[in-house]
């Protein structure tokens, strides 16, 4: 019996919390919320249009067609969805052992039955870049995907959003490290040059054999010589060649791990020299490289730990270092990670994190901007989701309250138009709170 | 009444004016054992609150404006300072102090002052039975002046931890065998202890143990599960004791009735807001705050990030005003450190924050921490 209770109880999780992508036809109609759009000002009894999953009309005083499903969100607030935009948490074995793996996707990885996705259409993510882990050199490629649904094709938005590097060694040496990444980058240019090279001789014989070949009598003498075609590539050369000539183009970008400053400084070395397009995700104590990660005017994406504490080794002054406070002080803009474990009180929620940057200072609305329109344009997919506007996806959460606020709570979440989530019928969460009517 | 108050005081502060008076005048002021004033201003002088009122001035005193001003949180449940918790050549240690041994340097006041809490419960580890004598310290100040009540109560540990790291694997005679090795041996430990001390066994600490039956001081025990706390109530009836105060709590929700029946508190360990499981794989209940307040039952928050705890608890159903009672006056009470800590009323220490704003919003900050009447703390660019 208890284990049919269970099956049953999972069974009513997957339904609420599973969410679908099936494309409806219907309208959908979100009425009477406070809507912020994170483009211009705030929407007073504003009205969503939905059609086809996209955002067709936003506005004060719209006409509700008649045959929409109307969502009545009449003292709520709307905004767009929020954007991950650097996590491990949605596939399984983030680090690959081998350190120089280009050719590799995290979609060959990503479950969408995690709880990771499950946890973030609770809390308001609709979009998660989900990118290899930190320490690995050359970990693979990272994806944007959407937060709902069964199978990680209907959920991706965006297959290669970034190259994964790590300035970090998992083992040894940092010079040791460096000195093998930079050799990697090396090597391709050195491969790229000379496949340049080999083409254009190639080319050469080839319209030399041409020409010979008008000669008939020559022809007659000796066979012509055939360009020599070279050994096929395997799959995995040409994928990692692909990816890494994409990422010296600067068509790929780079999520350029660095733990510490002294990673910023070589990272910034690396991106000068092989003209790469950098996001700098970077590790708590690399807070001494703000001015310069602020200089480079690429995104950053910041520690989960926003707040920490360091004692000085000499004077054993304790120091209370505040991530957010540091980087505005530099003038560098940021985007926020949330901790992928829930171990801390509240760092595993991105409204939390942004929560408290606005505590030391941050204006409330930048840091709701970095939850989504400037996290979007970081992962260049600001075309499709970031904002409340006509064209976008419809990817919103309906609060019921104003962000950030400690008693406001996501009430629904949709993807696509279509709603993935809704806190009424949230069985996991309310065990949390009824723990009593669990059978364990 | 209080106006009249402080105009008399005025006139006597004149011939003798402290350097330390100091009038904050805050857009609302969180008395919380009192009502909230908007605004409110509080008097300080010689490390005390002398006055509490509206549009206060006292001759020769620097006036500081602030938006709102709570009193300083108070955390029940503390392991600032303390290198090694525990004593482990002894299971029973009732007798260990921790006010002694302190080192004041740890990095756990500095994080404690700078988030609003001025006050710590620093309780001896959970490795031994009866663990020891619990003390009350300031998180900043001049450290001799810092312990201001080195006898809080005793505490115990009914809970899983003093059979941690203990087992049968090396010789029977090994000096280094410790009990007890399992949950029965913890209870049995408890059991046995009182038995000896209550019929006049000899030995270090018996006169503690005996003094805490007869209920001569307080007495805490750290009990997680809600068959911990059961058995603990059991104890507590063979032997005619009052239940001690139950820290961590983590299934308080479980047995609110036997709770309130015992009559006891509860010092609820950290809060875990989104997970359904806790400490000994406690089965949590995201409103245990909440509910522990419908019942009646005097309980506090602890073990850190004070403010931020209380947050979530709002946010899990808890009414703010109970919120802010449960990191100020009620472990004030639960401690029995009511008349010198706790909430901005007259004749208490000065122990006050200043925040940018509401006090149970994520997005406020801790502006400056003031103990015993000297500002010990200040946000960067404040």
């Amino acid at each position: 019996m208890k284990c049919y209770k269970n099956l049953f109880r999972m069974l009513a999780v997957c339904v609420t919390a599973g969410g679908c992508l099936t494309a409806s036809a219907q309208d959908v109609a979100i009425k009477g919320a406070t809507i912020i759009t994170m483009k211009g000002e705030r929407i007073e009894k504003g009205v969503i249009i939905v059609r086809d999953g996209r955002i067709a009309k936003v506005g004060a005083d719209l006409k509700v067609p008649v045959e929409a499903t109307v969502i009545d969100a009449e003292g709520k607030v709307v905004m767009p969805g929020i954007i991950n935009v650097h996590s491990s948490a949605g596939m399984s074995q983030a680090n690959e052992s081998n350190d120089n793996v280009p050719f590799l996707s995290v979609v060959d990885s990503i479950d969408p039955a995690l709880t990771f996705f499950e946890e973030s259409r609770r809390n308001g993510v609709t979009s998660a870049a989900v990118v290899p882990g930190n320490s690995t050199m050359i970990g693979g490629r990272g994806a944007v995907v959407k937060t709902a649904g069964g199978y990680v094709n209907d959920m991706v938005l965006k297959k290669d959003v970034g190259l994964k590097i790590s300035m970090a060694p998992r083992t040894g040496s940092r010079l040791a490290h460096y000195a093998k990444l930079r050799k990697t980058l090396e090597d391709v240019v050195e491969a790229q040059k000379k496949r340049k090279e080999k083409e254009d001789e190639d080319a050469k014989a080839k319209a030399e054999a041409d020409k010979k070949k008008d000669d008939k009598k020559e022809a007659a003498k000796k066979p012509a010589a055939k360009p020599k075609t070279p050994a096929a590539e395997s799959v995995t050369a040409a994928a990692t060649r692909e990816a890494m000539e994409s990422l010296l183009a600067g068509k790929l970008p780079a999520f350029i791990y660095c733990s510490q400053a002294m990673d910023v400084t070589n990272a910034i070395r690396l991106v000068d020299e092989f003209k790469l397009k950098p996001i700098f995700v970077v590790g708590r104590d690399a807070y001494k490289a703000a001015d310069a990660l602020a200089a480079r005017k690429a995104p950053v994406i910041l520690d989960s730990r926003l707040v920490s504490w360091r004692t000085d080794p000499r004077t054993r002054e304790d120091e209370k270092i505040v991530l957010t406070k540091i980087f505005q002080d530099k003038g560098c803009e940021f985007l926020f990670q949330a901790d992928d474990r829930t171990i801390g009180l509240g760092s595993h929620y991105h409204w939390y994190q942004a929560a408290t940057a606005v505590k030391y200072g941050m204006p409330k609305e930048d840091a709701l901007k970095a939850l989504t329109i400037n996290a979007a344009r970081a992962l260049g997919i600001d075309e499709f989701v970031g904002s409340i506007e006509e064209g976008k996806d419809a990817d919103l959460v309906i609060l019921s309250g104003d962000p950030l606020k400690a008693a406001t709570w996501v009430e629904k979440t949709l993807v696509g138009g279509e709603v993935v989530y809704e806190r009424e019928k949230d069985e996991r969460l309310r065990l949390l709170f009824e723990p009593e009517k669990d059978a364990n | 009444m209080k106006t009249l108050k402080l105009l008399l005081l005025a006139a006597i502060a004149v011939p003798a004016v402290h350097a330390d008076d100091i009038i904050i005048n805050a857009k609302k002021l969180y008395t919380v054992s009192g009502e909230v004033m908007e605004p409110g201003s509080v008097f300080v002088s010689g490390g005390k609150i002398k006055a509490i009122g509206n549009n206060l001035s006292v001759d020769g005193s620097t006036t500081i404006e602030v938006e709102v001003l709570i009193p300083g949180l108070i955390d029940a449940y503390s392991q600032a300072g303390l290198d090694q918790a525990a004593e482990r050549t002894r299971e029973v240690t009732p007798d260990l102090k921790t006010a002694g041994m302190l080192n004041f340097r740890d990095r756990d006041f500095a994080e404690a002052v700078s988030s609003g809490t001025t006050t710590l419960h620093v309780a001896p580890g959970t490795d031994n039975v009866f663990a020891g004598i619990s003390c009350a310290v300031k998180t900043a100040g001049d450290a001799k002046a810092r312990v201001f009540a080195d006898k809080i109560g005793l505490m115990i540990s009914a809970c899983d931890d003093p059979r941690r790291g203990n087992g049968s694997r090396s010789r029977p005679d090994s000096i280094y065998i410790r009990q007890p090795t399992n949950r029965m041996g913890v209870v049995w430990l408890l059991r046995s202890t009182l038995h000896a001390a209550s019929n006049g066994g000899e030995g270090k600490g018996m006169d503690i143990l005996r003094s805490a039956i007869k209920g001569e001081h307080p007495t805490f025990a750290v009990s997680r599960t809600h068959y911990d706390n059961l058995s603990l109530m059991e104890i507590c009836r063979e032997f005619g004791m009052k239940v001690p105060v139950v820290f961590g709590g983590q299934e308080a929700w479980r047995i609110l009735d036997d709770l309130k029946e015992a009559e006891t508190s509860v010092v609820l360990g950290r809060m875990r807001p989104s997970s359904p499981n806790g400490l000994e794989q406690t089965r949590l209940a995201a409103d245990n705050a909440a509910r522990l307040h419908k019942a009646g039952i005097p309980f506090c928050i602890s073990q850190g990030d004070l403010l931020e705890q209380a947050r979530f608890a709002v946010r899990n159903g808890l009414e703010p005003d109970a919120a802010l009672k449960a990191i100020t006056t009620s472990p004030a009470k639960i401690l029995g450190l009511e008349k010198r800590v706790g909430a901005i009323a007259e004749g208490l220490d000065a122990d006050l924050v200043a925040l940018s704003g509401d006090p149970l919003e994520f997005t406020t900050g801790v502006q400056w921490v003031m103990v015993d009447g000297v500002v010990q703390y200040k946000q960067a660019g404040e």
